[in-house]
């Protein structure tokens, strides 16, 4: 940590990989993402012509397409110059880890994506060169708990929130090698750091137990009625846990939240009022930015009322 | 009762007596109820080799029957006939008529990797999940899954452009799924969205609609992933002793 700004310099200039979500129905997360890099004097530089991590679409079709698609961000990164590449949506995060994994770990992987790699007129990206990270990793590492209760303006205090991962943050635990490496570190059992980071902005996190479930986004059109369950599960039992809003760092869960939210009011009959907004706009709220920089009327979840209510934004 | 002898008490295979005279001795009422014998012969030994060649499907051999996969499985918790476990074990003795049973709901796994996360054996159920759903189709045994027909649009949208525009993928997903986009819940959503959405970025969301956001020269990339998908497509036949297809599907 350099003594005056008490940003550490690791993070302090991260590349920034958006992904295709952040650019239509997650766009409210990247506006927010970048509203609190820019509000906490933090500098993302996007990747120059990035493509597709692969997504799980692509995995189902092959594996190792998919690890040719992120491996070839990663080249991007490095070829920029950065060592770090940062990606707030939980895909995009957990393919360009899975990459790194099995371009270090499966011969037969890296053989593929070298193939794919000279067919396309590309420089293959060896594996140890870039780290990605999360946007939490990134908030946590460059400001930490101490650093954000410094900056915070508006305190989220009265708000209760439920803290949601998500499957692909965590899941599966091998990929994540610097998880679960004892205190400090991110549990990929009981993930903390968005709870962390909430708490220093001043919410009352609840009890929820809920984290790391399922929300269907992968089908969250091609089986409806599975992530209508599976999200009503998630909506009811943050209501159950006193929540007035639950806290997401994932495109395909946030929308998937709210899409299934709305049509379990009409399928099901079940009607929930428990509102969904990303960690990045509480956080951006704490930190004094509007409601409208951070993008909460572009969210499906109405949050605009609640938050007025409780002096935000 | 072990997991495989399931079969042997579905209702179809129970047979009821309501009078019955064993060696002259009447045992009705003590002896109503019997199970319909059976031997199983119709093995498909290849089976658990045919996955295996099949992208996720490697290490299913390490499957040591332990359970953690499907007392996690978030699936399994809404249906329990989605049951991981006693797939992996129908596949490796080869019963494939039992496994067809349960054909048209393996393909609504989640991947959420639960199982995966809980498996002491490194199997990787998720993979073997999609390995199946996979095999099932291209054995002829199911219709392509919504799930897979979404797979492919999306797949392909990648192959072309090298991103996602999301409004297009959903056009492309309904019109191949014949679904209306127009479900009332729905427009309702969109329509209040709308309302509240600024000018620049309903410009934008309707400009990327048009233009098709994609990565810059793409095309040899393109060529490149669709050349490997269709080798791998050729292999993935015959490892299942299938002719070769006579045209892609898409």
């Amino acid at each position: 940590m350099s003594e005056k700004s008490g940003i550490s310099s690791k993070y302090r200039k991260v590349a920034y990989y958006p992904g295709c979500a952040l650019e239509g129905t997650g766009h409210a997360y990247n506006r927010s993402t970048k509203a609190v890099g820019k509000a906490l004097g933090l500098d993302l530089v996007e990747l120059k012509n990035w493509n597709c991590c692969g997504a799980m679409e692509v995995k189902n079709i092959d594996p190792k397409l998919q690890t040719f698609l992120s491996a070839r961000n990663l080249k991007i990164a490095e070829e920029m110059g950065f060592a770090t590449v940062m990606a707030p949506c939980n895909g995009c995060y957990h393919n360009l880890k899975k990459a790194e994994y099995d371009l270090a770990h499966d011969p037969a992987t890296r053989e593929t994506v070298e193939m794919l790699s000279a067919k396309a007129g590309d420089v293959a990206y060896q594996p140890g060169h870039v780290s990605t990270i999360h946007a939490l990793d990134w908030i946590r590492e460059a400001i930490g708990e101490e650093g954000l209760r410094a900056r915070v303006r508006n305190s989220l205090k009265g708000l209760k929130i439920a803290n949601y991962y998500g499957c692909m943050y965590t899941r599966p635990r091998h990929i994540f090698p610097e998880k679960d490496q004892g205190p400090g570190s991110e549990s990929t059992n009981a993930p903390h750091f968005m709870d962390d980071l909430l708490a220093a902005a001043g919410a009352e996190n609840v009890e929820y137990p809920l984290k790391t479930a399922c929300c269907g986004g992968a089908h969250t059109l091609s089986d409806s009625n599975t992530s209508t369950r599976l999200v009503l599960n998630l909506l009811t039992t943050a209501e159950a846990c006193g929540a007035d809003v639950i806290a997401t760092e994932c495109p395909t869960c946030h929308s998937g939240l709210e899409l299934h939210q709305a049509r379990a009011a009409k399928v099901f009959g079940t009607v929930t009022h428990v509102k969904i907004l990303y960690f990045t706009q509480l956080l951006g709220m704490a930190l004094g930015l509007s409601a409208r920089r951070v993008g909460v009327h572009e969210n499906l979840s109405d949050a605009r009322d609640l938050l007025r209510a409780r002096g935000l934004g | 009762m072990p997991i495989h002898e399931k079969s042997l008490i579905r209702p179809e295979s129970l047979l009821r007596q309501e009078k019955l005279v064993l060696d002259g001795v009447d045992v009705s009422g003590d002896w109503s109820t019997f199970i319909e014998s059976r031997v199983v012969t119709d093995y498909n030994e290849q089976m658990e080799e045919e996955i295996a060649a099949l992208p996720g499907g490697e290490f299913i051999h390490r499957c040591w029957q332990c359970g953690s996969c499907t007392n996690s499985c978030t699936v399994n918790a809404i249906n329990p006939e989605f049951n991981p476990r006693y797939w992996i074990y129908l596949i490796r003795l080869g019963m494939e008529q039992e496994l067809l049973r349960d054909k048209d709901i393996i393909w609504q796994c989640v991947s959420c990797n639960k199982c995966t996360y809980a498996c002491p054996r490194d199997v990787m159920p998720e993979g073997v999940m999609k390995a199946t759903a996979h095999w099932l189709e291209l054995k002829g045994h199911t219709t392509p899954s919504p799930a897979m027909v979404f797979d492919e649009v999306f797949s392909d949208q990648v192959f072309a452009t090298g991103k996602i525009e999301e409004g297009r993928l959903m056009r492309g997903f309904f019109a191949r799924t014949g679904q209306k986009l127009t479900e009332d819940w729905f427009v309702r959503l969109i329509r209040g969205l709308v309302t509240r959405l600024p000018l620049g970025l309903l410009a934008r969301l309707g400009w990327a609609a048009v233009r098709h956001p994609r990565t810059r020269g793409w095309r040899r990339r393109r060529q490149a992933m669709t050349d490997y998908v269709a080798e791998q497509q050729v292999m993935h036949r015959a490892a299942l002793r299938l002719p070769p297809a006579t045209e892609r599907r898409r």
